[in-house]
């Protein structure tokens, strides 16, 4: 017999509007007690008045952030790998980064040309190809700095590390479903995959707010138009937790995307088909059962034709 | 003449109570779009602007309204502008440089204070501004046994909120460190940027001089005692991280110099170099016109141009149009572009002082340092 997916929630910023108490209905979780992950908040973690507040659940933070320092900390094997990884991840984001910003100006100009339509949309497919095919080498290559690093340093052989995983499993065996909360995506991923929460919470309904949703989903793309020194490419960080499947998560897209630039999203659009690129602005609420979309509210779908057009349960 | 002076006169001189009244209503320097109106009130024989700006005269001079003792001149100030100015007031053969009596708005510096004019659009940033949901860094002493200067330097460090043992930092050393503190808010910009995540939290060594116009000036022993004294103190200290592209210097004026020789003197040591109005005197033939006190930076920015190398990998530079640096700023990028050095270069509706510099920050350090804002989602 096939299981029942397991829903997933993904919710925008929880400021001004907090929904969290509607995303734990729309998930049918009823009662707690729910673990929550805050590592993305990194010495902030386990600040959780507010999340309490708003859940009406009893809540237990899995301490990924503080876990990680005290592992790595009473490891020097474990943090030289550890740093050597990030290293390796920084590097290839950087390189990644050089390649981007001219293909993206060209695919942008491209589609600002002026001129004879079948010639053009013949340069925009071109143009539009060349950054996803730059997006999935740089995305290989994240995945094989993630394999090496794991083959040299198995995380099956370090004993704490396993102790660690085993009290998180622990505590989840008692929990009715996991919260994401926002906060730095990168730290977020890197303690998530750590400690192998992937796997760990799979099972159970799993509701995450900004850098939280853009984590489960199986790509995570960085954004922001609006940083002081203007308008960045969005870059694909790595492969997220998967556990939401088909779509490209952006958060507070109100504030971070040029939503009038319809170029820009136009193109936007079309680099990360066939997933579907959302914006989740504050009381935004995505849910999911595997890919299908069953309830959706104040979410946006970049469509092809530089649209942000509203989206809809199917 | 701005109208209000019009309607004020336009009976004639008007009462002593009059002229009293419509000075305590209105705000001073009067700004009707791109013109400034500037008003003295008192006896004098002549009155004068004097607003430090390359490309207007030294001296404006001020015209008596009617029998009053009220006296005007205008000038013609471009859409964002700031400038500082005083008025010199002659009296029976005395000149006598003064603040603004009307306008309360100063800027101050090490050499006292100048009046502000804050022209048709300008606004100061609210980031240069405290507030209060920010966290806020400390500043912490520390003292430098520097051989090469043969004394003990005193230099404050900069220390973010949430500072952490066991994380590390980007450094950046700025030159006229408590000039900077003082008089261009810079540990409020700090706090605020970080606070923003417009710049990673970071330390800054804020360093001073007993001897500015010496040892900024292309000065060999300045140049080791940063790199070869300052920098393993404070990495002894903080944690730091250990790549150029995480180590910069700041400067202003002779500060600009003293941060491009330093760099100059130590290819690949300071990844990132932020100088805002430096002192680039040089000449191509002939000597130069700036007085001694500019001899050993002349001799200095020479040397530079004639092998450039690459001090640093990317390089914020900022001058104002109103300072007559402009030339050698402007000068300088396209030598630095030529060296694959990834330059960004800013000018300003402004002069050369500390405000300046003040507003040009948040563009210099969020570029130089960018921030894990593109990587918060909250």
């Amino acid at each position: 017999m096939t299981p029942m997916p397991m829903p997933r929630v993904l919710l925008g910023p929880q400021r001004p509007t907090v929904n969290l108490a509607e995303a734990i209905r729309a998930a049918d979780i009823a009662e707690g007690p729910v673990a929550l992950i805050s590592a993305g908040w990194q010495e902030a973690e386990g600040d959780i008045a507010d999340v309490q507040d708003a859940v009406g659940l009893s809540l237990e933070d899995l301490g990924l952030y503080r876990r990680a320092e005290s592992l790595l900390s009473a490891d020097p094997t474990l943090a030289a790998s550890y740093r050597a990884r990030q290293d390796r991840l920084i590097e290839q984001q950087r390189l990644y980064r050089l390649r981007l910003k001219p293909l993206a100006q060209a695919a942008r100009a491209v589609w600002r040309w002026q001129g004879d339509t079948d010639m053009i949309a013949a340069e925009k497919r071109h143009a539009i190809a060349q950054l996803r095919a730059l997006d999935r080498h740089h995305l290989n290559r994240t995945e094989s700095i993630h394999r090496e690093s794991d083959l040299q340093y198995p995380a099956e052989s370090n004993d704490r590390l396993q102790q660690h995983i085993a009290e998180i499993r622990d505590v989840l065996s008692r929990c009715r479903a996991v919260i994401l909360t926002g906060g730095n995506v990168a730290v977020l991923l890197n303690r998530a995959r750590l400690f192998d929460i992937g796997r760990l919470i799979a099972h159970l309904p799993v509701i995450g707010w900004s850098a939280g949703a853009m984590v489960l989903a199986e790509r995570i793309v960085l954004f922001h138009d609006r940083t002081p020194q203007g308008r960045r490419e969005a870059e694909v960080l790595g492969t997220g937790l998967g556990l939401a499947r088909g779509c490209i998560v952006l958060p507070d897209a109100a504030h971070r995307l040029r939503g009038g630039d319809r170029p820009r999203i136009a193109t936007f659009s079309r680099r990360f088909a066939p997933d579907n690129c959302y914006t989740l602005d504050s009381g935004s609420m995505l849910r999911l059962d595997a890919s299908e979309i069953v309830a959706a509210q104040s979410v946006r779908r970049l469509h092809n034709d530089g649209r942000l057009v509203p989206v809809l349960p199917r | 003449m701005n109208q209000a002076l019009q309607d004020l006169f336009s009976s004639g001189t008007p009462a002593a109570g009059d002229v009293d009244a419509f000075l305590s209503s209105t705000q001073f320097p009067l700004v009707d779009g791109s013109d400034v109106t500037f008003v003295f009130r008192g006896a004098a024989d002549e009155v004068f602007l004097r607003c430090f700006i390359s490309g207007l005269d030294a001296a404006q001079p001020f015209q008596a309204l009617g029998e009053s003792d009220l006296w005007v001149t205008t000038i013609e100030l471009p859409r964002g502008s700031r400038i500082e100015y005083k008025f010199e007031v002659v009296r029976n053969g005395h000149r006598e440089l003064i603040t603004d009596p009307l306008n309360g708005v100063l800027a101050k510096d090490p050499f006292g204070a100048n009046s502000v004019c804050q022209g048709y659009g300008y606004e100061r940033p609210v980031w240069t501004l405290e507030q209060e949901h920010v966290r806020r860094g400390s500043l912490e002493e520390m003292s430098v046994q520097s051989t090469a200067f043969g004394d003990t330097r005193s230099v404050r460090i900069y220390v973010p909120a949430r500072f952490r043992r066991n994380r590390r930092y980007p450094l950046l050393v700025a030159h006229d460190g408590s000039d900077y503190l003082h008089y261009s808010s810079l540990k409020t910009v700090l706090d605020n940027l970080i606070h923003a995540l417009e710049i990673p939290a970071m330390i800054v060594a804020l360093t001073d001089s007993p001897d500015r116009l010496t040892e900024y000036a292309g000065d060999e022993r300045h140049a080791v005692f940063l790199a070869d004294e300052l920098l393993p103190a404070v990495a002894e200290r903080y944690p730091l991280v250990d790549e150029p592209r995480s180590r910069g210097l700041l400067g202003a004026s002779f500060g600009g110099v003293a941060s491009l020789h330093a760099a100059w003197r130590s290819p690949g040591l300071f990844g990132r170099l932020l100088l805002q109005s430096g002192s680039y005197a040089f000449s191509d033939i002939g000597r130069h016109q700036r007085g001694a006190i500019f001899d050993p930076v002349v001799s200095f920015m020479n040397d530079f141009y004639a092998q450039p190398g690459r001090p640093s990998d990317r390089i914020y530079v900022s001058c104002g149009i109103y300072e007559s640096l402009i030339y050698e700023n402007r000068s300088l990028v396209p030598r630095l572009q030529a060296q694959g050095i990834d330059v960004r270069f800013e000018e300003a509706r402004d002069a050369h002082n500390w405000e300046n510099w003040r507003d040009r920050l948040r563009n210099g350090l969020s570029w130089l340092f960018p921030g894990p804002l593109w990587m918060v989602y909250d």
